[in-house]
């Protein structure tokens, strides 16, 4: 039994790592357990507005900063380069209940906030003098981040649910440098259209 | 069956044997096919790798063999490459061989085949090709994955200016690839329905992130590729070395572009190696590097500094003894010792290069502006003089050191600052005077110019003045001027003084400048005109004859200001010209310059006096015309408080400019165009002092406009309006000579009229004398009627009335008549007779006159009935008679009143009043002929008539006769 268990945990926790390879997972039961280290805030759910209106105040300027960055044929060719087609983006109901809508909302933070932690990481290779750029992606990667945590506290403390499964866009380290502005463009031109419907919708 | 085995293995073994020898000793060619052919990509690098063996190779032999290589792309039958590559083979080796593909190896499928030939001398010609292995198919394709369109290669590193070959696979035969390289279209080529290829040729350098091309189909999405293309490496320039010490070889050169691409390719490396030693190591810094000098006493050196990084590999080499790099360390402890006030020494140390070496060394003094050079050869301590210096002057001085045996190059500098002691002023101060002769004294201004940094020798406190009367000796007063100063003002009477001037600072005093003015106020001298050439003013002056210890030069620097800025000049006395330039000398200015002999006595004496301008300009304004003296034919212009000292070049006349509605010009003048591009008539006037111009030849009561403007050397005044004026009558002139005289005269005789009106009045209009105190009336009372009565003007009854129709058709109607007035004749004036007609008349009576509104002259004349005057009362009477009753009521009461006024007993006596009345007629003629009306302005001797003679007094009765007559509406006359 220890070497059946030695042996399909890791395994099982290598699947779950796997990056992109994850498929979403069932929300935590209603009768689990649910604890955070530290209570939330009481103005969690402000925090969260703010916290996405800030976000939704800067998406388009990051996404100004990126394709500028990325030199020709980008700034030129949105419509061919930075078309928002990111097909496993998280889904998000406006209409929805609080609770589906803040379990849609943690999945989009973190597709996000994994895309842009390959972002971030491309272009600091692409482009490593273009220092605002890393600036704001790093700024907006600590904020998703924040909200990451606090959607899930909100999401734990007052619907005791602990875990979201989640889903992971596609690992853009093995791909060309091309490809990598290019997704990269995508996601943030995603991101730009998809915050705002989220930030509206709380 | 045994012995058969046996035997079948012997003889095996002997035919292996023999073929064996067949191979080696007789060396017959051998079909040994290259196999096991194995063809790979490497996408990276664009290659496509082979391997393969010879299987049929002995064991341990070795064989030179020849292997062609054919590449076919899309299909065997398509040979893009064709190329033999020689080798030894070995036994069982496993030979590679790489192949750099142009197009990227991922857009098209490549066949590779391969056959051998034995290279070997010993086997004669014609040797044979083996047979050809089997194609080999590498087809990147199938591996692309999904997606619409592949751009190939990925990610390439290229160098700047080479050349790229871009393909692009589409999935789709309909589309039609096109791609960009940073917004410009590249030219594509069709390679398959799916392929097309894109020749870039001299790739640009871009950017450091790479150079983006992006393609698309022009439906959906468009893809792309990453170039990155770095500099090309350049071979190092300037590569050396050199040794300060014999311990150290430092080396250096210039790398040239940086090749770096971040996270692409680092920076080229370099490596230094040294071919003697055969050492070898890799440089930490792009430009130089440290080589440690054996302790063998190497001498030469041969190195090689090679640069590379991932496309290219440079070297470059140098070859040189060690003794001739010899570069010394900076020399240290500078110090200066024994500093004077034009002496220091400076000393120094240098690095021992070793035992017996001599450095050569440099030193450089810099001061005053200026740089000195000294050369000084040393051992290990070095020390210099430096003399012939400025007292109080600071300098720096520096000193670098090579090798004296074989000079290869200077040592850095090393330098430091040191000051000179203070002197005394070296130099008397250059002065100069400017003398004003008043009556009974004089007020000298002296001028002196501070001493330069090389004569003061230190701060300049105060100047010392020394006056020195030349008539008293003993008499001396002495002023200290405080420095900055320049200059101070003296008061002193007529006597010759002598005047000593010093400088002096904390260290001492400087000689005496000494100039002597006297109190003659010296001669003068006419003023002519200097030349100006680009250097300046030029002048030169007559030398004088005796003694003369120089001459000065003076002007004014601002010769418009107050203080002029006086400047002077000083020069030998065997000079007798000089050149004057100044930076304050402007254009347009007028500067005066005079020179001044020095006797030996330094008395100075004004020689000449000249002036001029650096640059002459036109007149910056016009003179004020006026004009005068304007008759029909002519006018005088004068300006003659215009200046020709003032302006900005030397004024040589004027030019006069005449237009007028002709258009022709008069003689003397001459047509000229006008900077406005209008014509006008000019007349020049070449004397400056000319400053009245009759304009001649005019024509009467014409229309003229005249401008005055003066001219120099450069040309006219600015072109200003022209005054216009406009000539009179040709006989006005005559009108007022004529008119003037007449109407002083009248004014004479009116008021010599005025003056003796009553001596006129006596004569022309004498009183009328009161009856009442005639003489006559006193012989009368005396003789015959003590009860005379004088006939009042009231008494006379105006005996018809005037009426004048209006020709506007008055309707006007009297009362009682029966016609109206329009129906009478409009040009005769209606008299309407009071008094008794032959008719209706018993005898002569007074006569009543009416006067009609419309009296007018011609009526006056034409009647018959003499008009009085319009008295001053007569305007309210005549508003009542326009009303007839108004009218019988004044006539009535007025005929009463004056019946009233006669006493009873006086009714004889009647008086005619307004009326000439034949004194000589009866009574008759009066009835006959009606009494014709004098000028009503006419006064006639009024005097009593005699009852007889007289009319019956008017009654009552008669008085109704008039109203009758009035009613009966008959027009009078």
């Amino acid at each position: 039994m220890k070497v059946l268990a030695a042996g399909v945990v890791p395994l099982l926790l290598v699947l779950h790592w796997k990056h992109g390879a994850g498929s979403p997972l069932p929300i935590t039961p209603d009768n689990a357990t649910c604890a955070t280290r530290h209570p939330c805030q009481s103005n969690v759910m402000d925090q969260i507005r703010n916290q996405l209106v800030q976000l939704n105040s800067s998406a388009n300027a990051l996404f100004v900063l990126y394709y500028t960055a990325q030199g020709e044929p980008f700034p030129s060719n949105l419509d061919k380069l930075c078309r928002p087609d990111v097909t496993d983006f998280p889904p998000f109901h406006a209409n929805g209940t609080e609770k589906a809508r803040l379990v849609e909302l943690y999945r989009i933070v973190a597709y996000l906030g994994a895309s842009l932690g390959n972002i971030t990481r491309d272009q600091k290779v692409l482009n490593p003098n273009a220092r605002s750029l890393h600036c704001k992606l790093n700024s907006t990667s600590d904020t998703m981040r924040g909200l990451l945590s606090n959607v899930l506290c909100h999401l734990c403390s007052k619907y005791h649910v602990a875990n979201v499964d989640v889903a992971y866009g596609p690992d853009t380290s093995n791909k060309d440098a091309f490809q990598k502005k290019k997704l990269g463009c995508q996601l943030l031109g995603k991101y730009k259209q998809v915050i705002k419907v989220v930030a509206q919708a709380f | 069956m045994a012995v058969f085995a046996v035997f079948q293995t012997t003889f095996l073994l002997a035919l292996l044997s023999w073929r064996t020898y067949q191979s080696e000793a007789l060396s017959e060619p051998l079909p040994l096919t290259p196999e096991s052919l194995k063809v790979s990509i490497n996408s990276t690098q664009q290659c496509l790798h082979l391997q393969w063996s010879v299987h049929s190779l002995a064991y341990h032999q070795e064989l030179k063999m020849v292997f062609q290589i054919e590449i076919s792309r899309f299909n065997t039958s398509n040979v893009i490459w064709v190329e033999n590559y020689s080798t030894t083979v070995k036994w069982k080796q496993v030979l590679h061989w790489n192949w750099e593909s142009e197009l990227p190896l991922e857009c098209a499928t490549h066949f590779v085949r391969i056959r051998s030939m034995v290279d070997n001398a010993r086997i004669p010609e014609p040797r044979s090709w083996s047979s050809w292995s089997s194609w080999e198919e590498v087809d990147e394709r199938n591996s692309l994955g999904h997606g619409a369109l592949f751009v190939f290669p990925k990610d390439k590193l290229v160098e700047e200016g080479s050349s790229v070959t871009i393909c692009s696979i589409s999935r789709s035969y309909q589309n039609n690839v096109s791609c960009l390289l940073e917004g410009v279209q590249m030219r594509g080529e069709q390679l398959d329905p799916n392929v097309s290829a894109f020749h870039l040729n001299n790739v640009p350098f871009i950017r450091e992130t790479g150079t983006n091309i992006f393609c698309t189909t022009g439906r959906g999405d468009g893809t792309g590729t990453v170039l990155f293309v770095s500099k090309v490496l350049e071979e190092p320039r300037d590569f050396s070395c050199e040794t300060p010490d014999f311990k150290t070889l430092h080396c250096t050169w210039d790398p040239g572009s940086d090749t770096g691409l971040p996270k692409r390719q680092p920076s080229q490396s370099y490596t230094l190696f040294e071919s003697f030693s055969g050492k070898k190591i890799l440089c930490e810094h792009k430009n130089w590097c440290n080589w440690q000098v054996a302790q063998d006493s190497q001498e030469m050196y041969n190195f090689t500094l090679t640069t590379e990084n991932y496309l290219r590999k440079r070297g470059v080499n140098i070859l040189f003894n060690l003794t001739h790099r010899v570069r010394p360390m900076t020399p240290f402890n500078v110090v200066f010792k024994n500093i004077s006030d034009t002496n220091a020494t400076m000393t120094w140390q240098v690095h021992s290069i070793g035992n017996y070496s001599t450095l050569f060394c440099q030193i450089e003094l810099h001061g005053e502006g200026k740089v000195i050079q000294h050369n000084v050869s040393i051992k290990v301590n070095g020390n210099y003089l430096l003399s012939e210096l400025e007292p109080d002057t600071q300098y720096m001085a520096q000193v670098r050191c090579g090798d004296a045996n074989h000079f290869w190059k200077w040592s850095e500098w090393i330098g430091k600052n040191f000051s000179t002691l203070e002197a005394a002023p070296s130099e008397a101060p250059d002065v100069w005077r400017n003398v004003k002769s008043e009556p009974g004294y004089q007020t000298v201004t002296l001028f002196w110019k501070p001493l330069s940094k090389s004569h003061a020798n230190e701060k300049i406190l105060f100047y010392n003045v020394v006056i020195e009367n030349l008539d008293e000796p003993s008499k001396l007063q002495l002023h200290s001027i405080p420095a900055p100063a320049n200059g101070t003002k003296l008061t002193l009477d007529q006597c010759s003084y002598q005047i000593h001037v010093t400088a002096n600072n904390s260290v001492g005093t400087s000689p005496a400048s000494v100039i002597v003015v006297s109190g003659d106020t010296g001669n003068k001298v006419e003023e002519e005109r200097v030349n100006v050439t680009e250097d300046g003013f030029s002048m030169s002056w007559k030398p004088q004859p005796g003694d003369v210890t120089g001459y000065v030069v003076e002007w004014c620097d601002h010769p418009r200001d107050l203080p002029c800025d006086l400047q002077w000049e000083k020069l030998g006395p065997n000079t007798t010209s000089t050149v004057i330039s100044s930076d304050a000398f402007i254009p347009g200015v007028r500067y005066n310059f005079r020179i001044y002999g020095i006797s030996t006595k330094r008395i100075a004496y004004l020689l000449e006096q000249k002036t001029g301008y650096s640059q002459e300009l036109a007149p910056s304004d016009n003179p004020q015309v006026v004009m005068s003296n304007l008759t029909s034919h002519s006018f005088t212009l004068s300006w003659k408080d215009y200046s020709t000292e003032s302006q900005p070049g030397f004024i040589r006349g004027y030019h006069v400019y005449l237009k007028s509605k002709e258009g022709e010009c008069h003689p003397g003048f001459e047509k000229a165009i006008l900077p406005d591009d209008s014509v006008s008539c000019k007349y020049k006037i070449y004397n400056p002092e000319q400053k009245t111009f009759v304009v001649e030849n005019l024509q009467p009561e014409s229309f003229y406009e005249f401008f005055v403007t003066p001219y120099t050397s450069v040309g006219e005044g600015p072109l200003d309006a022209f005054t216009k004026v406009t000539t009179p009558d040709e006989h006005s002139h005559l009108l007022i000579r004529i008119i003037l005289p007449t109407v002083f005269c009248v004014l004479l005789i009116m008021i010599i009229c005025y003056l003796n009106s009553q001596w006129m009045k006596e004569k022309c209009y004498p009183d009328i004398p009161d009856p009442y105190k005639s003489s006559v009336l006193s012989l009368i009372k005396s003789k015959e009627n003590p009860r005379l009565t004088i006939m009042s003007v009231k008494d006379c009854i105006p005996d018809a009335i005037e009426v004048i129709n209006k020709p506007e058709g008055s309707k006007i109607q009297f009362l009682g008549s029966r016609n109206s007035l329009t129906d009478t004749e409009i040009t005769q004036p209606a008299y309407l007779y009071l008094l008794p007609t032959e008719k209706n008349s018993s005898g002569p009576g007074p006569c009543i006159c009416f006067e009609n509104f419309t009296y007018n002259q011609a009526a006056s004349n034409s009647g018959c009935c003499g008009h009085v005057p319009v008295p001053p009362e007569a305007p309210s009477q005549l508003g009542l008679l326009t009303s007839p009753e108004n009218l019988l009521k004044v006539l009535e009461n007025n005929y009463m009143n004056s019946l009233g006024e006669i006493p009873a007993g006086e009714t004889t006596l009647n008086y005619v009043s307004q009326l000439v009345l034949p004194l000589s007629r009866d009574k008759d003629s009066l009835q006959t002929d009606p009494p014709v009306p004098a000028l009503c302005s006419e006064y006639k001797m009024q005097m009593a008539i005699p009852l007889g003679l007289a009319s019956p007094p008017p009654n009552e009765k008669s008085s109704v006769s008039s109203v009758t007559l009035l009613d009966q509406g008959e027009p009078h006359h």
